[in-house]
Parts: C-alpha cells; sequence; structure tokens
C-alpha cells in the first residue's frame, strides 16, 4: 500500500529543478534550481518569510510544486518514504497524550502498513533510533516533560526510524543554549556516519559556516548555493537578507537582526 | 442494607430501564473513544453542528415512514454521514474559515428540518424527543442496532488507532509518510457521524456534543497516554450513564439531562483534583 | 403516507378558506362560523345545517393538544363572528390567536355548565374530554342551539328542530355503547391510555382508568422513568388487557411497555379529531368507532 520507490544510485538524493511554489496569491519560492550529494550537511539560510519551510515542505512531497521539479534519487517525492520532516519546536500539540517511545514509532508507521501492530522489528528500530540520540533514558516521558534539546533529539530518531535517508529540519537550533545547539550539532556528525543527507535551517551564520558542508543562502529565489567562504560574502547576504545587517564591532562581521519580522514565532522554549 | 439494596436493584427490575441503561453505557463508550479524537483535534463545533444538521433527515424519516424509532436511525445515519463529509469537502476546498463554514451549514439545516417538521403538526413531542434523548423508549430492536454499529466503529478506531493518530498528532509526517491523508481523515468524519446517530436516542441532539467532548475531556486531564485517555473516557462515560439513569429515575428528570449533568460533574472534580495537584 | 394526506388535507383547507371569500359578494352570504376542531364543527353541523356553514380550525388529523397555530390561523378568526370551542382549557392554542385577532366575535364555550373532572395527578389541570361521553353532548347542543339562535335569530326553529333530531340520535349511541360495552366481562373493564382521555368515557359507562403513558390529560407531556414503572407495576397487577392510544400519537413508549407486560396495543383510536370519511367521519361514527375497537380489545 505504501510506496517503496527503488532508489537509482546513479542519481543525486535530491535534484530540484526550475521549482516555483505559489500560494494564495503569494510567491513563496521562484525558480529553485540545485542538487544534494549523498551524505552532504547542506545549512539552508536566509530571513523570516524567506520560503525555507516551503521549500521543506515541497522536498518532502507536501506541498506540490506550481512549475517545476523535485527528484528524490530520479522519482518524484510522493513515492518515497525516505524523507524525514523535523518540524518547528513551536508548530507541535506538547499536550499531545503520547510519550517519546509513541512518536518515535509514529516513525515506522509507513512500514507498518494499516491494521498492523509493531512487531519486535519495529521496536528495535525504535531502540536504536533513541539511542542513537542518546534519549533512551526518557522512552516512557509524555512529550511536553521534555527539554528544547531533548524534544529536538525526539525527532530526529522519529526520522531514524522512518528509515529516513534524507533529513529536513526545520530551525532546530532556535530557542536552544549554546550546549543543546552544540549537542545537536554533534549528532549531525553521527548521522553522517549513517549515510543520512541532512538539510537544516537555521539563523546563525557562524554555526552554518562552522559545521556544515554548504550552504543554501534563500529570499524566494536561490542568492548563493557553495561551500561556506564562498556563500558569505556581503553581497550575497545583503542579497538575502535586505535591510536586515547590522555591522558589529567594526570589524567585517555581520549579524542578522530578525527580530521584527512577519511571521515570527514563539520561541518560549 | 436491604433498603440500599432495593434502591439499586428496583430500577433494574424494569426491563425498559435495563435497556436504557444498556443502551448508555454502549454509547457512551463509543462517544468517549471517538470523543478523544475529537478534543484532541478541536472538532467539539463540528460534532455539534453534526448532530443538528441530522434534524431534516429525522424530518423527512418522518414525512416518508412515520414515527418507527428503527426506520428513523437509518435516516439518521444517512444524513449525519453525508453531512459530515459535506462539512468536510467545504471547509477544504472554499475559501471561508472552517468554522464558518460550519456555522452555516449547522444554522441552516437545522431550520430545514425545523420547517420539515412544523408542516406536519402533530409531532411537537417527538421533535422533543429528538432535541433531547429518549432512552425510555430504547426497544430490543435499537439496542441491537446501538450494538453493531458501535462495534463497527470500535472495530476501525482500533484498526487505524496508529493511522489516526499519527494523523492528528503530526499531519505533515503523516504526509511525508505517504498516509492516504484525505481518506482517513473521511473515515473519522464518517465514524464520527456514525457515533452521533447512534447516540442520538439517548442523549438527543441538543446534548449530543456533551457525549462526546465531556468524558473525553476529564480523562484528558488525568491520563498521559491516549490508550489510557480513551480507556478512562469510556469509564467515565459508562458511570455517567448509569448514575445519569439513576437519577432520572428517582429524581424524575429528563434522562438526557441527568447523564450530561453526571458527566459534567466528573469533569468539575477532576478539574479541581488537577489544579490541587 | 397518513401524514401526507394530513398535509394535503390541510393545504385543502387552506385553499377552501381562500377559495371561500367570494362567497360573501355572492347574493345569498351565508355566514360562517367556526369550530375549533372538527368534531365540535360536525356536532355544530347538526344543529346549523344548512342555513350556517361551519368550519373547523383544526384540520383533521391534528392534535389539539400540541397543535401550533399558523398565521393563516388569524386570518380565518379575524373573520369569524362566532367561534364555537370546547372550553375547559381545552384550546390552549387559541389565547395567542386571539390575542392577534381583529375584530370581535362571540366565543361560546360548549362544555359550560357541565361538572368537570380533574386529572389524576389531583389538583393540576381539568380534564377538558368532555365530549367522548356522549350524554354530555347532548349539553353541548343545548348551549349550542341557545349561541346559534342569538347569533341568527330567524333561525331559531329550525336549530331547535335540528338540536332536538339530533340529540335523539345522541340517546340513541348511549344505547348503544351501553349495549356494546355489555359484553366485556366488568373484571376486564379496565383503560390504560396514552393520556387520560377517556376519564369522562369511563364514569358513564363503567370503566376503570388504570393509567396512562403520559401523565396527565395532554399529549403534549413527558414521562419520567419512574412513572412508566408505576404504570408497567399497576398494569401487571390489574390484568389490564391493553393499552389504547389515539392515531396521532407516537406510541413508542406504549409499546415498550406492551413488550414488558404482554398487553396488546391498539394505536387507531380517534379521540380529538374526524378523520376523513370513514372511519370516523362524523361525531357519531368516531364514538362508534372507538367503542367498537375498546371492546373488541377488552372483551
Amino acid at each position: 500500500m505504501y510506496p517503496h520507490s527503488h532508489h537509482k544510485q546513479d542519481q543525486p538524493i535530491l535534484d530540484v529543478s526550475h521549482l516555483t511554489v505559489r500560494y494564495n496569491g503569494h510567491v513563496a519560492l521562484e525558480d529553485i534550481t540545485f542538487h544534494l550529494h549523498n551524505g552532504e550537511r547542506v545549512a539552508v539560510l536566509g530571513p523570516n518569510g524567506a520560503g525555507k519551510s516551503t521549500l521543506f515542505k515541497a522536498v518532502a512531497g507536501v506541498m506540490p510544486p506550481t512549475s517545476g521539479e523535485v527528484n528524490i534519487y530520479g522519482s518524484r517525492p510522493r513515492r518515497h518514504v525516505c524523507i524525514g520532516y523535523i518540524p518547528q519546536r513551536s508548530q507541535v500539540d506538547w499536550n499531545f497524550p503520547v510519550s517519546v517511545a509513541d512518536v518515535v514509532m509514529m516513525g515506522r508507521s509507513a512500514k507498518l502498513g494499516p491494521l498492523n501492530w509493531p512487531h519486535k522489528k519495529d521496536w528495535d528500530f525504535v531502540q536504536h533510533a533513541l539511542e542513537t540520540v542518546e534519549i533512551s533514558n526518557l522512552a516512557s516521558r509524555q512529550i511536553s516533560q521534555l527539554s528544547g534539546g531533548q524534544q529536538q533529539r525526539m525527532f530526529i530518531a522519529r526520522a531514524l526510524a522512518q528509515e529516513a535517508e534524507l533529513m529536513l529540519m526545520d530551525e532546530p537550533l532556535t530557542g536552544l543554549d549554546t550546549p543543546s545547539q552544540e549537542g545537536i550539532l554533534n549528532l549531525l556528525d553521527r548521522l553522517k556516519q549513517e549515510n543520512v543527507t541532512v538539510m537544516v535551517a537555521t539563523h546563525d551564520l557562524e554555526q552554518a559556516a562552522s559545521h556544515f558542508d554548504r550552504i543554501l543562502l534563500l529570499n524566494h529565489h536561490l542568492v548563493a548555493f557553495d561551500k561556506p567562504q564562498a556563500v558569505l560574502h556581503t553581497e550575497n547576504l545583503l542579497k538575502a537578507y535586505g535591510g536586515r545587517l547590522r555591522p558589529v564591532d567594526g570589524e567585517n562581521i555581520l549579524t542578522v537582526d530578525d527580530c521584527c519580522d512577519e511571521g515570527e514565532h514563539d520561541h518560549a522554549h | 442494607m436491604t433498603t440500599l439494596t432495593d434502591f439499586f436493584l428496583q430500577p433494574l427490575s424494569y426491563e425498559f430501564m435495563q435497556r436504557g441503561i444498556i443502551a448508555a453505557i454502549l454509547v457512551g463508550i463509543v462517544c468517549a473513544v471517538v470523543g478523544a479524537y475529537v478534543v484532541l483535534r478541536g472538532m467539539a463545533f463540528f460534532g455539534d453542528a453534526l448532530a443538528h444538521t441530522i434534524l431534516p433527515g429525522i424530518a423527512l424519516g418522518y414525512l416518508f415512514s412515520g414515527g418507527a424509532r428503527d426506520v428513523l436511525f437509518w435516516w439518521a445515519l444517512g444524513t449525519s454521514v453525508l453531512a459530515a463529509l459535506g462539512i468536510g469537502a467545504i471547509s477544504k476546498n472554499s475559501e471561508i474559515r472552517e468554522d464558518t463554514a460550519i456555522g452555516i451549514i449547522f444554522a441552516g439545516m437545522f431550520a430545514l428540518g425545523i420547517a420539515l417538521i412544523s408542516t406536519v403538526r402533530s409531532y411537537a413531542v417527538d421533535l422533543s424527543h429528538f432535541l433531547f434523548g429518549d432512552v425510555l423508549s430504547v426497544s430490543t430492536q435499537s439496542l441491537w442496532l446501538i450494538l453493531i454499529f458501535g462495534g463497527i466503529v470500535l472495530l476501525t478506531v482500533f484498526a487505524f488507532y496508529k493511522e489516526f493518530t499519527t494523523l492528528s498528532f503530526d499531519p505533515i509526517l503523516a504526509a511525508t509518510l505517504r498516509l492516504p491523508v484525505g481518506l482517513l481523515n473521511n473515515l473519522l468524519l464518517t465514524l464520527i457521524a456514525a457515533t452521533v446517530a447512534v447516540s442520538l436516542q439517548t442523549v438527543g441532539v441538543a446534548l449530543m456534543v456533551a457525549m462526546l467532548v465531556t468524558p473525553a475531556a476529564t480523562a484528558y486531564l488525568l491520563t498521559h497516554r491516549l490508550s489510557h485517555m480513551m480507556m478512562l473516557a469510556a469509564v467515565f462515560a459508562s458511570l455517567s450513564g448509569v448514575i445519569g439513569l439513576y437519577l432520572s429515575f428517582y429524581l424524575s428528570i429528563a434522562s438526557g439531562a441527568a447523564i450530561v449533568l453526571t458527566a459534567t460533574f466528573f469533569f468539575i472534580i477532576a478539574f479541581l483534583w488537577k489544579r490541587t495537584t | 403516507m397518513h401524514r401526507f394526506i394530513a398535509v394535503t388535507t390541510s393545504l385543502m383547507f387552506l385553499l377552501t378558506a381562500c377559495g371561500s371569500k367570494p362567497a360573501s359578494d355572492s347574493p345569498k352570504a351565508v355566514p360562517v362560523v367556526f369550530a375549533s376542531t372538527t368534531f365540535l364543527a360536525d356536532i355544530t353541523r347538526n344543529v346549523a345545517g344548512d342555513r350556517i356553514l361551519v368550519e373547523s380550525l383544526l384540520p383533521i388529523g391534528s392534535d389539539p393538544h400540541s397543535y401550533q397555530p399558523t398565521p393563516q390561523d388569524i386570518t380565518k378568526i379575524s373573520e369569524s363572528q362566532l367561534l364555537i370551542i370546547n372550553g375547559a382549557g381545552y384550546e390552549h392554542f387559541l389565547e395567542p390567536l386571539l390575542e392577534n385577532a381583529d375584530g370581535e366575535r362571540e366565543i361560546i364555550e360548549a362544555s359550560a355548565g357541565i361538572n368537570l373532572r380533574r386529572d389524576a395527578q389531583g389538583d393540576h389541570d381539568v380534564d377538558p374530554h368532555i365530549w367522548l361521553d356522549p350524554n354530555n353532548v347532548i349539553l353541548y347542543v343545548e348551549n349550542i342551539r341557545e349561541a346559534l339562535t342569538h347569533f341568527d335569530p330567524d333561525g331559531a326553529a329550525i336549530y331547535q328542530s335540528n338540536a332536538e333530531t339530533y340529540i335523539a340520535e345522541l340517546k340513541n349511541l348511549d344505547a348503544w355503547i351501553t349495549e356494546q360495552v355489555n359484553q366485556i366481562p366488568p373484571e376486564r373493564r379496565l383503560l390504560v391510555t396514552n393520556h387520560e382521555a377517556l376519564g369522562y368515557f369511563s364514569d358513564r359507562y363503567g370503566f376503570t382508568v388504570i393509567g396512562a403513558v403520559v401523565p396527565g390529560t395532554s399529549s403534549d407531556a413527558s414521562t419520567s422513568a419512574r412513572q412508566m414503572a408505576d404504570l408497567i407495576d399497576v398494569i401487571k397487577s390489574s390484568g389490564a388487557p391493553a393499552i389504547f392510544l389515539d392515531e396521532v400519537e407516537n406510541p413508542n413508549l406504549a409499546e415498550q411497555i406492551a413488550d414488558e407486560t404482554n398487553v396488546r396495543v391498539v394505536t387507531d383510536l380517534h379521540l380529538e379529531s374526524l378523520t376523513d370519511g370513514s372511519p370516523a367521519g362524523t361525531y357519531i361514527d368516531m364514538m362508534k368507532h372507538n367503542v367498537t375497537r375498546i371492546v373488541n380489545a377488552l372483551k
């Protein structure tokens, strides 16, 4: 019942070609073209409202393109169940009566099919996923009892249980304290060992530069897509962030000021 | 002590009370389980609207086939399923906000029902039974219908439990896992519709939403796991049904209202208990 | 399809009401008198003969206890100069209509001067089902004759002779009923009805009213569980053989009780309205039909 498309290994894991997404009369993404290699870690940068979430949803096959194509291993996203989407923590109903293990097990739904209950193999996947992200001890906690960092790890574990090969993380570092952020970034290294390709939306230019292979700079259209040193130039950043830059310390280090954009989320965690 | 046993046994010595109590328990369980999803997905208004949109179907049932209770069940079932899928379709496809769309349909259908019923002047009493419940006249055949259709609803929830739960918690995950989201949503709407049709006889249209929402909301306060929430809600709902009917018997108050007041009482206790712990 | 007949009949009635307006332009204008219900209209017609057109406010097949009036009814009342009602609180639905209708009219209570029963609860309501004892209807006829004579003095003699003829028929009816009832063994002269409608009938012909599904003298009330339980108990202990319902009443509760007590349910009495043609096209036919059904069920 659920799609299991063959992964053509000669095709890139993600190939986006002239992708345009329009909804409610609003152009979210325009003519985006890029492709990813297996195992890459890509940071997606851009101001709020730039279309990062929309890009992730189009890649995941959740939002249909208005024009253009997205291909995962050579076929449409909807033919794959190997794409893990990790939502922004502010979009989640934390009072939902489920435990950490329940949520991670949800990732196995595609493999299970209807009228089937989880087998030992599925529990093994869940267990392994929880161990990889180091929250095995929290398996039976209700999800509102987690810290921000633990919540993030739970979703990554879910994507692992899903056997995702491409993970799309929507602002996983926002609102976390520095140690937690470091923890998540280190986790990304471990994911590379599991051969998982990762796209992470973030606001932190420094982290983007130091922990990722390439940076995708987005503002409704593709501003730049290259190694960090090649992308992080004033010219590119001005194109992407417009008037939202502030010079700091008189040196050529720019910080993004994004406190006052539309669609600002509640970073209460 | 004999008076206490008498107190409990006396109502049970009447067959109509036995059937009424069984009906209230069965209805309570089905409403509680389906109601868990209604509460978690914020569909209380939808549930209330659905109960009201059944009225024109009932009116047509009266016009075409008299007042036989069991025939009316099929009219109620058909109308509620159509209404549920219709509301679902409209709120998805139009520019009007979902609650506005629901409100418009709800009021329009209810008015249509009243207009139809007013053309047949002699059914004022029956109208009040549909609005407020009539657990006293549950026939053996009605009980079978409640058992069979209630059972189908429960089995379906059981079969698709993880799909419904995934869909309710994270619709985007459901989409990325290529679960048949549209189908599952419509299936859930149909289950809610069937639950409403099955439960109409005990609590009536006006109080239907209480049976869907109150026991589940009470359980929500007391447990962190969805499966426990459903079971606890079923317990509260059944208890409310039995206690409500006993209250109705000894205090001569309307049975539907007694059941809902009992369920609400449980909620208030749970709410206060939660605040103090 | 009975309801469709009721709907179409009421529609036809409305059309007749509209259609009868031009009658006032015709050379020989026949005055219109309204009676509240179909059986009252029939009784009044028997006194009025051809001199006056008598029409019923309520359509055939309606339940006066739960009747919801329409704006058309206000129009009808406004046009009438004489209104014959049962009285004893029967016509609740009339109060708002009378408040809102123009013009003036005389309102005659057909049951004026009759000793009234109260309902089984004791002091609550008066029992209005007076017409179900034909001997009371003799008094109705007297009151109506007087009213018509006052309204149309020229017809006094005709009304007098019509009344006498009809009263003779009513006395025959009374004798016939007594004879029929004698076929029922005394211990089985037990009546259970949907609401308390047969009080005067029982008093006159020697029945005992065991109880009613819906407490009180109106079909508009609702039953509690305890009341149902009590009724079941009393039916079992008294051995009442049947529950009697008017055709316009919902039989659901009665059928529940019948299941549990193993009694018959008779659903086609006509107590508060005539039918269109047989079996209860006139008051006398209505009474004969009811008595036949009761006697057949109990003997």
